[in-house]
């Protein structure tokens, strides 16, 4: 029998991920109530469940390259276009100091066992700004330490929909996985840290779930603020990576550490061809090479390896497993664990996400971490601005601190619609009555399939209005979806809300009308990047009518 | 099938099924069994919260030859 809560906070965070739990400490530490809602549980849950090994910074050594002007430099160079280097200024820079403070002041140590930073450069960094360190337990104990704060904390409910009144964030609907109660919960602000939309494009080998970013990250709350008209940017970037061949996980960067490269099966290093950094370069650019060289036909590629002995590749394994836990024992079984091993890598599917380590890809933020619509606030991959652990752990905290200093000038909570719960209650449920239909399954391999072949990564005007016309035919669809349990109902509007990305990342993509971050952004109708027009962030927005806009946020850089 | 579960190592506890993020792990009595796992994630969460080492891991085919 399922039962119905009624929840009251000043502050609702969504998502417990790194982004999140950091939000909750701030808006608990400014004195606020705090109630965390996460689809998993914050124990494990979000793209570091099992493990973290890097963290951005510059830490002012004295180096001319480890200032905050030369992170902005570094940040304008790889990000143009994308970062609002204000936001990042407000998100990042001036919460970095007290972001690494509390890291370790949680227990999680940022040094090597002889007490030493140790930094590597990778991705376009002009010095080594990746501190290497053991994360294995960070998410726990952030999860301790919001629970410590008194943070109250309800796990296993997706939740569904935002309600507003008069225009500002009222609440929000969500039901539990397991046994279907549903919440409604009512907050004077918001925080959403849900992560970016996974699972829209096919994977490497043929598994959905096999993917480098967490596959429980389905847009969920991308989908339930856009329809509450929150404003998106960096939509129409799908990001990709360089991941072993058979698995999706990350870790490629390790190798270039130990002196291995990425050769085509001729034996040749290639990046250098694409990018003057070579394997140091972006990562888009790396993909880039990776891609021109296979469908030149000079695949498979590979890291080569062969300058390692077994034992060394043993000691780069375990690093690597730090970050994902079981990659050590996948690359044993592929037999790798050998002097001179060259490792089959391929590129790996492509999500809705940054088109940099340096921004983020959802709901556009200001230097409050606000959206546009008061009381809706967003960190973490869920904002346009924040991506990785650097900007989730500085970045979240700060959005907590605003969504706290704004619950605490709103005199009450706002009144939550009682009848459109009673009907997002209806629709939420509605799958489980379905006798028969299509299951998410389905549904989903089709959103993939669409997605893949019309906008993954390579799009035109014509593949977007075609893969926009096949999305919106699959509406009627929706009616259809049958769940036979509460598992497979969670599934069912993962699936919607992936369906509902997969149009709002077309659209805005069809508006970019230039290349940017190619191959993330690679529209083959137009393959040169056009900064005189298009150095900004598209905008997306759902109106009051129904309507969906689009606009150019221009964004200005230093020469 | 990846996470694997020894039912004679496994006492039941329930921190696999609590805190795996995929929703893969579901008690089936006083057993923690892999319900879902081709939607496992291979993250190793269950793995590193067992206490009694009853979780491994086996890679689907697809993952090993592909």
């Amino acid at each position: 029998m399922r039962k119905r809560h009624n929840v009251e906070a000043d502050v609702a965070i969504i998502g417990g991920g790194t982004a999140g739990l950091n939000s909750a400490m701030a808006a608990a530490e400014a004195g606020c109530s705090v109630l965390v809602v996460d689809k998993a549980n914050i124990v494990r849950s979000g793209a570091i469940a099992g493990g973290i090994d890097h963290f951005f910074a510059y830490m002012d050594t004295g180096e001319p390259w480890d200032t905050r002007e030369a992170y902005l430099g570094w940040a304008g160079r790889v990000a143009r276009g994308a970062a609002d280097l204000e936001v990042q200024e407000a998100v990042y820079c001036d919460e970095l100091k007290a972001a690494l403070e509390r890291v370790e002041r949680i227990g999680v140590s940022l040094r090597q066992p002889d007490g030493k930073v140790f930094r590597t450069a990778a991705l376009g960094q002009p010095g080594p700004y990746a501190i290497n360190f053991d994360g294995k337990l960070l998410k726990p104990k952030m999860a301790m330490e919001v629970k410590r704060r008194k943070c109250k904390v309800v796990n296993r409910v997706q939740v569904t929909k935002l309600y507003l009144h008069d225009g500002h964030f009222a609440g929000l609907t969500g039901f539990n996985i397991r046994n279907g109660d549903f919440y409604r919960i009512r907050a004077k602000a918001i925080v959403i840290a849900t992560g970016n939309t996974n699972r829209m494009f096919n994977a490497q080998v043929g598994n959905p779930f096999n993917l480098w970013y967490c596959p429980a990250n389905t847009g969920d709350l991308h989908r339930a603020a856009f329809d509450a008209g929150v404003a998106l940017a960096n939509m129409e970037y799908v990001r990709m990576t360089i991941v072993p061949k058979g698995f999706s996980a990350p870790g490629f960067n390790a190798f270039f550490g130990m002196g291995a490269q990425l050769v085509n099966s001729l034996g040749e290093p290639f990046v250098q061809n694409y990018h003057e950094m070579g394997n140091k370069a972006p990562r888009n650019w790396v993909v880039w090479g990776a891609l021109q060289e296979l469908k030149a036909g000079r695949g498979p590629i590979y890291m080569d390896c062969r300058h390692l002995k077994a034992k060394e590749l043993e000691h780069l394994f375990f690093t690597l497993g730090i970050d994902k836990d079981t990659l050590p024992e996948f690359f044993r079984a592929r037999g790798y664990a050998k002097d001179g091993a060259m490792i089959e890598m391929t590129v790996s599917e492509p999500m809705q996400a940054r088109p940099s380590e340096l921004c983020g890809s959802g709901i556009r933020i200001d230097k409050t971490c606000a959206s546009n619509v008061p009381g809706i606030f967003a960190a973490g991959d869920a904002s346009d601005q924040m991506g990785c652990l650097h900007m989730a752990t500085a970045g979240g905290f700060a959005a907590g601190k605003h969504a706290a200093a704004y619950a605490k000038k709103r005199v009450s909570l706002l009144p939550l619609d009682s009848k459109a719960a009673e009907e997002e209650e209806d629709r939420v449920f509605r799958p489980l009555g379905r006798k028969a239909g299509i299951s998410y399954r389905e549904f989903e391999t089709i959103v993939r399939a669409v997605c893949t072949d019309h906008f993954g990564p390579v799009k035109t005007e014509v593949s977007l209005k075609a893969a926009l016309d096949k999305l919106g035919r699959l509406d009627a669809a929706r009616g259809d979806l049958r769940a036979d349990n509460m598992h497979e109902l969670m599934r069912t509007h993962e699936a919607m809300n992936i369906h509902a990305v997969s149009k709002i990342s077309a659209t805005a993509a069809l508006e970019r009308r230039e290349s940017r971050f190619i191959p993330y952004h690679y529209r083959a109708d137009y393959p040169q990047t056009d900064d005189a027009n298009y150095c900004g962030l598209v905008v997306i927005q759902e109106q009051p009518d129904g309507g969906i806009t689009t606009r150019l946020d221009k964004l200005r850089y230093a020469a | 099938m990846p996470a694997v579960i020894d039912a004679k190592k496994c006492n039941g506890c329930k921190l696999c099924d609590l805190y795996c993020p995929l929703d893969v792990i579901h008690m089936e009595g006083k057993l923690a069994v892999v319900r879902y796992p081709e939607e496992c994630w291979h993250c190793g969460a269950c793995r590193q919260e067992c206490a009694r080492g009853a979780i491994s891991f086996t890679f689907p085919w697809a993952m090993l030859a592909a």
